[in-house]
């Protein structure tokens, strides 16, 4: 029983030992730090609610409130087989510059680099192909 | 040519003719916006959106009176659309969600 108490002690100075080396941790609360990829995908995030999800969805699935607009309608992002630099590319230049649907606008003048690079990412994230 | 004969051919000519009546309404985007906010016109009259901005602009609508998309283009384009039904139409730019105006189309 002694020797739990002991450990239990140890533990809890240990902690508090931390806490008081990293006062900055406690003031930061639960920030992420900016270069990590789950920052990444949490700006990608809000750049697809507001760009994206009119024609591809809340979902990323293609049934935004717009898809009826469109045949072929809106790709379901969740589903597709393109990889990164096809992500890249289609976002920045549109879809007419690599022969698919017009309607895709090209956001290379309106998003910056980091924003389309954390769209990117964001879009792997989601995605739910399974492995080929 | 008898009466009925000169009728049906004034009849023809007057629909005919009729498009020529249509106004054509430019609305320029520029700085992100529309130059307008809200534009009243007639059926059958076209709006014609220019883009002054140096990159590129769209137009769409989902609304039930007129639903569109004219796709995006770049500085100095244009594209244009023609209202044929009565009724509000709220008309967005898909790269620009805060872009908006509305067209009241009357009979």
């Amino acid at each position: 029983m002694k020797r739990w108490a002991a450990a239990l002690l140890a533990l809890l100075l240990t902690t508090a030992v931390h806490a008081a080396d990293k006062p900055d941790d406690k003031a930061q609360g639960a920030l992420l730090p900016r270069d990590s990829s789950d920052a990444a995908v949490f700006r990608g995030g809000l750049v697809y609610a507001n760009y994206c999800v009119t024609c591809h969805g809340i979902n990323a699935d293609g049934n935004g409130r717009a898809a009826r607009l469109y045949n072929p309608r809106p790709a379901n992002l969740r589903m597709s087989d393109k990889n990164d630099a096809y992500f890249g590319l289609i976002i920045r230049m549109g879809g007419k510059a690599l022969g698919r649907s017009e309607f895709m606008p090209p956001w290379g003048a309106e998003l910056t680099d980091e924003q389309m690079k954390d769209l990117v990412a964001y879009l792997r994230s989601i995605n739910a192909r399974p492995p080929q | 040519m008898n009466k009925t004969m000169l009728l049906a051919l004034a009849g023809a000519l007057a629909v005919a003719a009729g498009p020529l009546w249509a106004g054509e309404f430019v609305v320029t985007q520029k700085n992100k916006s529309f130059s307008t906010k809200k534009l009243s016109l007639k059926v059958g009259d076209a709006v014609k959106f220019v883009n002054e901005d140096p990159f590129p602009h769209n137009v769409f609508s989902l609304s039930d009176t007129k639903s569109f998309d004219l796709g995006s283009y770049g500085q100095g384009a244009s594209k244009a659309v023609v209202f044929d039904k009565p009724g509000t139409v709220e008309i967005e730019c898909a790269v620009h969600p805060d872009m908006k105006m509305i067209v009241e189309v009357q009979k």
